[in-house]
């Protein structure tokens, strides 16, 4: 049993350690990040974290990649969820259907972004908001209504038909009945979709210019165009992480699910 | 009644169907076009319709083929690996139940994070000068490297911090399968004398195999999708030692502005997924029915 604490401990620390350093380095000066062998004694200072909201227009990375991420992540619910419990109550010889929409899910982002690409610069429309929310409706939209699913496969029909003897439209018992017995599976597939947004590389790399720029795409860039700023760089990287941490919490139970398409429950 | 279904299917099920005609069909449609045509970024337009040819050129192409074996050994290697750490410490988790909570959710946290962020921490971490494992190294003797910029080391590398983004993601699921595991056979096993590792491969192993094909499954097709990491670490170099497959098309799109071969290597590459997503549906079908 002891053998097994000190086992977790030294792995724990592996996935631990690399982090405290990047936080411990990011609370330091600029020429101390810069030490080796490093200085154990280093001052505390949140200066980086001052200069790369003041100096960089960090800020507004900051709150580009919450925007886009929040925008996209609440369409492809509103959509997402609508479309699910259509194809739950109403497509008859659905099961193709759902097929489809899984295998969505497996596409490399690589090949969606060539088309992607082209045809939002041939409209004009890079460097905008809109453009990077509405490809990310690519993967989160399928994404949403393949989860979504089996919450409301869980819900018996019996319920529906009750509405509808009462009188009620297939909308109004949507909007008033089922939606609000669904709400905890539809918050945690919104927290991952939002993250999941907020983490994405590649078409926002490829999308985004000065005026949209996320959080990913401007610590890449952080790194290269101005030579390696170490102490800055780590600051802008925990800040990348930490609202991540933070909601990751608040879906602990439901990554399993999360992240296998609801095959491991 | 009729008209009644068709306008619940209006309302729930249209706007969905016209976002994903638009961001997701209507692009694979045009990619699969121009994958028959030498459409080029540099010219107007589709250029000419020039059959297979893409696809064979791309076949032929000794940098596409060297960016699949890349991909491939990436594949394999971590996928591997990172299934065999991730089995051991969630049965190490599985063992205890004080600090279970607290070991989990601390392992759990590189695989949230974005590779972007993964991969500069590791780059500053690994910098050959001002790295700090180079210099925790030379204080046991051990001579630092250049881990990412040593064309026989760089590969090696960028699978290692793969593995600590990903070994979470295996100790995730594996655990969480571990735990609805049912006691019973165990404790039937023990009064018949077997031993822990005969319990292990006579018991969990076939119990916990659904949950091993999803997990295994899926990683391998997130690993064949890797972009971001290489990105980060090597934009594919040195030389072109860790150019995988995703980062081969996009650097054929977008840099040599090749988007007739880039389509076919993308199909290419669709080929080479779609039969394990297949897989992968056949089986999580198998686990919910």
């Amino acid at each position: 049993m002891g053998l097994t604490y000190v086992a977790l401990t030294l792995i724990t620390l592996f996935f631990l350690l690399p982090l405290l350093w990047i936080l411990r380095t990011s609370l330091i000066t600029k020429v101390e990040a810069y030490k080796i062998p490093p200085n154990w004694m280093a001052e505390v200072t949140l200066d980086n974290y001052i200069s790369i909201f003041t100096d960089n227009p960090f800020g507004s990375y900051f709150l580009n990649s919450f925007f886009i991420a929040l925008v996209s992540t609440l369409i492809s619910v509103l959509l997402g969820a609508m479309s699910s419990y259509w194809i739950c109550r109403c497509a008859r010889h659905n099961g193709r259907l759902k097929v489809a929409i899984l295998v969505t899910q497996m596409i490399p982002p690589v090949v969606m972004i060539i088309p992607l690409s082209l045809v939002i610069k041939s409209l004009g429309l890079d460097d905008t908001y809109f453009a990077l929310i509405m490809a990310y409706l690519s993967f989160n939209l399928p994404y949403v209504i393949w989860m979504l699913l089996s919450h409301f496969e869980a819900i018996p029909r019996e319920l529906d038909d009750a509405c509808a003897v009462d009188g009620c439209t297939h909308v109004q018992a949507y909007f008033r009945v089922v939606l609000p017995l669904v709400m905890p599976g539809i918050m945690a597939t919104a927290v991952y979709s939002f993250i999941v947004c907020w983490n994405e590389f590649m078409f926002a790399l490829n999308l985004t210019g000065l005026n949209t720029r996320t959080i990913p795409v401007a610590i890449a860039s952080l790194d290269t165009q101005q030579g390696v700023m170490i102490a800055e760089l780590c600051a802008s990287t925990i800040v990348a992480i930490l609202p991540v941490i933070f909601l990751t919490v608040f879906i602990k139970k439901y990554l399993v699910q999360g992240l296998t398409f609801g095959s491991v429950k | 009644m009729r008209s009644i279904r068709r306008k619940n299917f209006t309302v729930f099920m249209l706007p969905s169907l016209i976002a994903l005609l638009l961001v997701l069909a209507i692009p694979l449609g045009y990619s699969l076009i121009t994958s028959f045509f030498n459409t080029n970024l540099k010219y107007q337009g589709l250029g000419d319709f020039v059959g297979l040819s893409n696809y064979a050129s791309v076949l032929q192409d000794e940098y596409f083929i060297e960016s699949v074996v890349t991909t491939a050994k990436f594949t394999v290697g971590v996928v591997v690996v990172e299934f065999l750490a991730g089995l051991a410490i969630a049965l190490l988790l599985n063992n205890i139940r004080k600090g279970r909570n607290f070991f989990f959710t601390i392992i759990i946290v590189p695989m949230m994070i974005t590779p972007i962020a993964v991969g500069l921490i590791w780059r500053l971490l690994l910098h050959a000068n001002l790295g700090i494992v180079n210099y925790m190294l030379s204080l046991v003797g051990i001579s630092g490297q250049a881990w990412l910029a040593d064309s026989s080391l760089a590969l090696k590398t960028v699978m290692f911090i793969d593995v600590w983004q990903n070994v979470p993601y295996m100790v995730l699921v594996i655990l969480a399968g571990l735990v609805t595991l049912p006691a019973e056979p165990y404790e039937a096993a023990a009064i018949d004398g077997a031993s822990r590792t005969q319990s292990f491969f006579r018991l969990t192993v076939p119990m916990m195999l659904p949950t091993f094909s999803v997990v295994l499954l899926l990683r391998t097709i997130t690993a064949l999708k890797t972009y971001d990491l290489i990105f980060v670490l090597t934009r594919g170099g040195p030389g072109t030692s860790t150019e995988v497959i995703s980062y081969h098309i996009y650097q054929q799109a977008f840099r040599y502005l090749e988007i007739g071969k880039a389509s076919a290597m993308s199909y290419l590459l669709l080929l080479l997924i779609i039969p394990i997503a297949f897989l992968f549906v056949r089986i999580s079908r198998n686990r919910t029915a």
